[in-house]
């Protein structure tokens, strides 16, 4: 008779943490749907929210402010992605070679993965500063000219790439590093039997072995850049300009500085598709590699 | 054969010099701006941001850090940060750990579904949902308050500690459960008496990431409680931009104060954190 009845004990157990995710995370995401569909400002918040069908969507297309954030999202993902995998894989390789101290090293590059984002955009906001800053300091005293970091607008988003370089690159360290140590030495005293050498080493066994980690964190650190903006906010406000408003930041801007709930809602749904997008072209296109290999 | 065995010496010592000075020359880039952070909030206030810049302070003092934790603003947004990071910490591991065990030692229907679709929770940014849970909350009454920024800081960290307490049960032997269960031990009681016992390095690992990034945390108090009664550090950090137009002296010894907690936990379980995550990727 027990054995027909369905065991509920692990569900219970399962019950609270499914209860926060899906009233605080799934919940919400559903419903930028409906307040995207909706007219919610700060002045209809305490209001009835009329509908309005696809008119945020069609305000937002026809907005050219949204095409520039988009335009400084691609910098941003591109300068940021680029530089914190090859920086963190190079380091990581680096790290898990037969050398003394690895120890005292790896913690050593951990501690700015313990930085909060604010203490990032205010640490670089200060070494930025025009009037005051230790770059422009350094580079007049060596001759060069001074440059408007967070104040040209042409430079402004690369200055705040670097900042997210130095401030997301220890996280890809680890989590390769991880990777690293998931990979059998027995496989590269063979290869180094068989005469491979480092360079061989590395793209025929680091590079296929690593292969789950470098999708899963290419995945993640795209998906943060896109999404991220605590140092847009802090380091300039999406100024000068609007030339470091992000899609994200102008997302967070549409709502809490101008007011539009429902204009903020529908460029978070457009967020979640640029997300599912990218995230589906990275699976395609490491699985078509691997059938590649495969078939040869 | 001994020539190219000498050679072979060689390669590897200028191989060793190359990735040391590489490693170095990334560690010393890495470390500049907190140590020129650490520098200026040695400095009088009024010398922080003076020209030409003392790389060393010559007097150094501590009142910037004075300062800050007499400053009763400061000092209560302080006391919140503790309170929400600790709340949240202890909160996010017992319900991790019960949603861990749950996967580690039931067999059930849906249970492959459920845990792919708790990591997928992970993938969901948090960014998205700001707008939705401010106007929630908002409905609700519960903007600015402490309560509300323990229960939302779980869905940043519930995702991935179920994963790392589920794969750590995994590793401890189904015998002694057995026998206890013999004995006419509930499971709850193996879970509280047997389990939790033996998974301290664990439970650790979850805590620490926990804490982590709920002291960290800056985008969700920003939009749910930026009222000086719920008020965590970081964001008194960040309103140091608009009431005291960037006093940089008092700011970096606040962002200096910020770092302590967590350096100190990442420097206490910097090897079980790289093993942790080892570990987890391994059987997942």
């Amino acid at each position: 008779m027990q054995k027909n009845k369905i065991n509920v004990e692990p569900y219970l157990y399962l019950l609270p943490s499914l209860f926060i995710l899906v009233s605080l995370l799934l919940f919400p995401l559903l419903w930028n749907i409906y307040v995207s569909t909706h007219d919610v400002s700060i002045l209809t918040i305490l209001k009835k929210w009329d509908f309005v069908g696809l008119k945020n969507f069609y305000d937002l297309f026809s907005d050219p402010k949204f095409y520039e954030s988009l335009k400084l999202t691609l910098f941003f993902v591109v300068g940021s992605v680029s530089a914190q995998f090859g920086i963190g894989l190079l380091l990581a390789v680096l790290l898990n070679q037969q050398i003394k101290g690895t120890h005292v090293l790896r913690t050593l590059l951990i501690i700015p993965w313990s930085v909060s984002t604010v203490i990032t955009a205010f640490s670089f906001k200060f070494m930025y500063d025009d009037n005051y800053g230790i770059i422009n300091y350094v580079l007049e005293s060596i001759g060069l000219d001074a440059v408007g970091w967070l104040s040209d607008p042409n430079i402004a988003i690369w200055s705040i790439v670097l900042a997210n370089i130095w401030y997301g690159t220890p996280f890809t360290i680890l989590f390769l590093t991880a990777g690293l140590h998931s990979i059998s030495p027995h496989l590269y005293e063979a290869a180094i039997i068989d005469g491979a050498t480092k360079i061989k080493r590395f793209f025929f066994i680091t590079i296929p072995l690593l292969r789950q980690f470098i999708i899963t964190n290419l995945i993640l650190i795209t998906v943060w850049s896109i999404n991220f903006f605590d140092l847009q906010l802090i380091m300039t406000g999406g100024g000068p300009l609007f030339s470091t408003t992000t899609t994200s930041l102008y997302m967070y801007r549409e709502a809490f500085e101008f007011g539009s709930f429902s204009g903020g809602a529908t460029i978070g749904i457009l967020l979640i598709v640029m997300n599912l997008l990218l995230t589906f072209v990275y699976v395609k296109i490491f699985n078509r590699k691997t059938s590649d290999q495969n078939e040869k | 054969m001994k020539n190219s065995y000498r050679n072979n010496i060689k390669q590897v010592l200028s191989d060793k010099w190359l990735i040391y000075s590489i490693i170095f020359t990334y560690i010393f880039i890495t470390l500049i701006p907190l140590v020129w952070v650490f520098s200026t909030s040695l400095k009088p206030n009024d010398l922080a941001i003076s020209l030409p810049p003392e790389f060393l302070p010559s007097e150094p003092t501590i009142e910037n850090y004075v300062f800050v934790i007499t400053e009763p603003r400061l000092v209560q947004s302080l006391i919140n940060s503790l309170l929400v990071s600790l709340g949240s910490t202890v909160l996010s591991v017992a319900i991790s750990a019960l949603g861990g065990y749950s996967f580690a030692r039931f067999k059930f229907k849906g249970k492959n579904l459920l845990l792919s679709i708790i990591l997928g929770f992970f993938m969901i940014p948090i960014v998205i949902n700001i707008i939705p849970l401010y106007l929630m909350l908002s409905e609700i009454g519960l903007l600015n308050s402490i309560f509300s920024l323990i229960i939302t800081f779980q869905i940043l960290i519930i995702p991935l500690n179920i994963f790392l307490l589920k794969n750590y049960f995994e590793t401890i032997p189904r015998e002694l459960e057995e026998a206890a269960l013999v004995d006419g031990c509930s499971r709850f009681g193996i879970l509280r008496r047997i389990i939790l016992p033996l998974s301290t390095p664990g439970l650790a690992i979850a805590s620490v990431l926990a804490f982590r990034f709920s002291w960290n945390e800056f985008l969700l108090p920003i939009v749910l409680a930026n009222r000086p009664d719920s008020l965590v550090f970081q964001l008194a950090l960040y309103q140091f931009i608009s009431i005291y137009r960037i006093e940089w002296g008092y700011l970096t010894a606040g962002i200096n104060i910020a770092l302590i907690p967590i350096v100190i936990l990442m420097l206490l379980f910097q090897k079980q954190l790289v093993h942790g995550l080892t570990a987890s990727s391994l059987k997942g």
